[in-house]
């Protein structure tokens, strides 16, 4: 690791402390602030105000607000999320990790085959520039792209599952034979903007003194694309993928919902309707932290991948 | 350096892709032996419909449905909601409940008198019902037990004032006055008394419902925090799993003491999902959809018009007018609202039929129920004239109509009764869509002007939505109606132990609140399903019964 880079992330980190702070006071209060709380949607007609406060009192929402959010940071300390209203015999832990996981997996078997489809077809393009090849290669792809997953989703149901009887619909758990279709589903329509990306940054690599030198070698056309075009073009990339992973664990409301995946997609709409409070701060805060990270991430890599890029240089240090 | 590093990284993506495609690979040949399949702690497991190989689903003994998440616990005296219920009344038993027919039946108690004046209700109990867990019979303490637990103010049972509040000394439990109920009695390990403040006729459908069923004393002491997990109740199924927004499985209580159930298991799919396409591809046995595909399924072309059926449901929708607000404070514009909504136009063009208009507000499966209540018919030009001669004539408020949703359109039923509000009266109602704990909120404090709503049966009687709804002592009097004549109406009712002479006096309420106005019944909802032809015995029933115990599967019939 060179030096100063361990420097840096901890320095990194340390930022994210004060940033996640920020967040979870206003989600915790903007959601006490709102009509409505946890303890109305549980008794809903029945509400009568003796068990209403008995309940309050049970979840602490007697306390003033700012009590509430002290309690909740000592034992986020411990690791204890809270716990769900709207699932009323688990905490938030358990509603949650289950949730993210399955949306994780699912969203990251989509991602990559995003990538590994949207590199080549980019560099593909590239090369073919100037020729009909080059739009027709984009433009098929960002057909994919400009059907909404509602859209899709029932067709492809009907096709594949009625019609030709390959897979099945329900949910089965993340590896089986089910998860296909909403994995293809979501990872398609991805392809056209990767390939997108890539294809302009082949396109600038193409003009570099290098690869007119690789040519000149007398290198084959094939290593010069693969070892000297493709790698350089991939820089850029790492922005892309490095953004695109803390998308991957919120899930995806449309695709969840219509394939009745027990995802996080789903799971964080339904905690914001009930609303369920635990849950609601735990997913934001989740989110939030991983975002911090994953931009931390971005920069740690760029650093090892180009030396040029100095870490910190911009606040001078 | 930087190009071994992406090396590296190029390796590591190639390494995952070509892992992605050796499970894909895996995960086909192996027709979706997922890894859950892995926990074969029970034989049926196998019999999972994992494929769109048709037929399949009717050859294991497995029920495959769509459920409701459920909003509460799984314990019998916090349940207030539909989704819930259907769980708990397969689960939990309690001293009767309802058969197909909604007749009162016994379930725990073998049979029970009537003395006193209506007043005392004696129940003997069967000496063979078990608790599913460790096998211990149930008793006249268990009873006592757990309608005592539901009063217990700790507890904070939602639904206990309102559906036992007649039982002698559970107000005084409930407000912490009183250690016991002093109108529970048991008389011997088979029997129990209880005694009522007023006669009451209705106490016995009152008691179908889950805020008196037994529960299991030993396991709630000994872990009273979780034990809804792995509830111990007496009904005709246990549950064996419940994953949130995923799944729960409910098998076979082999010792149940009306009779076992047929089916080895019920599994109630949370996840929602396409449930008509998933029906089709004969993944699930019970297939629901909205009335806007009711045309397309019930088409003559479509092999789904042979399984469908309309299964009438026992609520009511209706628009709760205020009449604290202006301008609603004048029966006249009430009336003319109500007058002004063609509803048999809209049923007939925007839902083929599928919903039912509410002549009354009793639907019509509900026992008292009877066809000469009659509601305001549509008459756009007497409306109109009815608002000329109110007092806001020419001068009407902003009138808003909440409704409970999250925003996004309201909904094509409450756009055309808007429409026709805007046609016949040339009124624009605002329509204001607020999410449902706030609209609860604001409907109890009573701030709103107009409210859409509904209510469905808690039990077959007329007093559940008459005398729980408008009576202005009773707690779910949320719409806080409030008539003096009607209050006199209900409390006869209430006392009357005359079954005939009750009846009489619900209808005669019934009229009085439909013609005030303040309250517009709308329609009376249908359920559209459609069901395998393998599926037998399914009861076509209006509000949530324990019904799964008699349905079988018949992998003959296609």
């Amino acid at each position: 690791m060179a030096p100063g880079l361990l420097g840096y992330t901890i320095r990194r980190l340390l930022w994210a402390i004060p940033v996640l702070f920020v967040i979870s006071v206003i989600v915790f209060y903007m959601l006490r602030l709102a009509p409505g709380d946890p303890v109305d949607a549980i008794l809903a007609k029945n509400y009568q105000e003796e068990q209403a406060q008995i309940l309050r009192k049970k979840y602490g929402y007697d306390q003033p607000v700012h009590i509430q959010y002290i309690k909740y940071m000592n034992n986020l300390a411990r690791g204890d999320l809270g716990i769900s209203t709207r699932h009323r015999d688990f905490t938030a832990s358990e509603v949650i990790l289950p949730k993210i996981w399955v949306s994780t997996q699912i969203g990251f078997m989509a991602l990559i085959i995003t990538f590994a489809l949207g590199i080549p077809v980019g560099v593909y393009a590239a090369m073919a520039r100037g020729t009909f090849l080059d739009p027709l290669t984009i433009s098929s792809w960002l057909a994919l792209d400009a059907i909404p997953a509602f859209v899709m989703v029932p067709l492809v149901q009907w096709l594949f599952a009625l019609k030709l009887g390959i897979v099945g619909l329900g949910y089965q758990g993340v590896w089986s034979s089910h998860m296909i279709l909403p994995v293809l589903i979501l990872s398609l329509p991805g392809v056209a903007g990767v390939a997108r990306l890539m294809r302009a940054s082949v396109i600038s690599v193409l003009n570099e003194d290098y690869i007119r030198t690789a040519r000149a070698k007398g290198l084959k056309e094939q290593t010069v694309v693969i070892t000297h075009i493709t790698r350089n073009a991939l820089l850029p990339m790492i922005t892309v993928i490095g953004l695109s992973l803390p998308g991957i664990t919120a899930g995806a409301l449309f695709v969840e919902q219509l394939f009745g995946i027990p995802g996080i997609g789903q799971e964080s709409l339904a905690a914001v309707l009930a609303p369920d409070f635990d849950v609601i701060l735990a997913l934001v805060l989740f989110g939030s932290f991983l975002f911090v990270m994953a931009n931390v991430v971005i920069d740690i890599v760029y650093s090892v991948v180009d030396p040029r890029i100095r870490l910190g240089a911009a606040r001078g240090s | 350096m930087s190009n071994k590093m992406l090396t590296l990284m190029m390796g590591f993506v190639a390494f995952l892709i070509l892992a992605v495609g050796v499970v894909f690979v895996f995960a086909l040949a192996s027709g979706g032996d997922d890894d859950a399949a892995s926990d074969t702690e029970n034989g049926g497991q196998e019999k999972k419909p994992s494929n769109a190989a048709a037929g399949k689903i009717c050859e294991g003994n497995i029920l495959y449905v769509p459920g409701g998440e459920p909003n509460s616990l799984l314990d019998p005296i916090q349940v207030g909601d539909v989704e819930t219920s259907e769980y708990v009344v397969e689960i939990f038993g309690g001293l009767v409940t309802l058969d197909t027919d909604l007749k009162v039946q016994p379930d725990i108690a073998k049979s029970w008198e009537v003395t006193n004046g209506g007043k005392t209700y004696t129940f003997k109990l069967r000496d063979n019902v078990v608790f599913h867990q460790g096998g211990r019979r149930v008793t006249a303490n268990d009873v006592k037990y757990s309608i005592e637990r539901a009063a217990d103010p700790a507890n904070a049972s939602p639904t206990v004032k309102a559906y036992l509040g007649n039982i002698a000394g559970l107000k005084e439990r409930f407000d912490n006055k009183a250690a016991t109920i002093s109108g529970l009695k048991v008389i011997d390990e088979q029997t129990i008394q209880i005694d009522l403040i007023e006669p009451s006729d209705y106490f016995i459908f009152e008691l179908t419902y889950p805020v008196s069923f037994v529960v299991d004393k030993d396991q709630i002491e000994k872990n009273p925090r979780n034990w809804t997990k792995q509830p111990n109740g007496t009904g005709p199924f246990k549950l064996a799993e419940f994953t949130p927004a995923e799944k729960i499985r409910l098998v076979r209580n082999d010792r149940y003491h009306l009779g076992p159930a047929k089916l080895d298991e019920v599994v109630f799919e949370l996840g929602g999902g396409s449930l008509l396409t998933r029906y089709e591809n004969d993944e699930l046995h019970v297939g629901a959809f909205p009335a806007s595909l009711l045309d397309a399924v019930k088409g003559g072309s479509n092999p789904l018009s042979k399984d469908y059926r309309a299964v009438p449901n026992m609520a009511t929708f209706y628009f709760n007018l205020n009449p604290t607000k202006a301008p609603f404070d004048d029966p006249k514009v009430r009336q003319a609202f109500a007058m002004s909504i063609d509803r048999e136009n809209i049923n007939n063009v925007l839902f083929y039929n599928a919903l039912r208009v509410a002549d009354g507000f009793l639907p019509p499966e509900m026992p008292g129920y009877t066809e000469s209540v009659t509601s305001y018919k549509y008459d756009p030009a007497k409306a109109k004239q009815l608002l000329q001669e109110s007092k806001y004539a020419g001068r009407l408020p902003r009138v808003v109509l909440s409704y409970s949703g999250s925003g996004g359109t309201p909904g094509d039923l409450l756009v055309a009764i808007q429409k026709g509000w805007e046609d016949n009266l040339g009124v624009t109602v605002e329509l204001q869509a607020i999410d449902s704990s706030a609209f609860l909120r604001e409907q109890r404090q009573g701030k709103f002007q107009m409210l859409s709503d509904g209510w469905s049966a808690d039990y077959p009687d007329p007093e559940n939505f008459l005398g729980k709804l408008f009576a202005s002592d009773s707690p779910l009097n949320y719409s806080k109606y409030n008539n003096a004549e009607v209050d006199k109406l209900l409390q006869a009712a209430r006392r009357e132990t005359d079954r005939t002479k009750r009846y009489d006096l619900y209808r005669q309420a019934e009229q009085k609140i439909v013609d005030d106005a303040s309250i517009i019944p709308t329609y009376w909802p249908v359920d559209h399903q459609v069901i395998k032809p393998c599926v037998k015995d399914y009861p076509s029933v209006s509000m949530t019964i324990p019904k799964y115990r008699y349905i079988s599967i018949d992998p003959k019939a296609k």
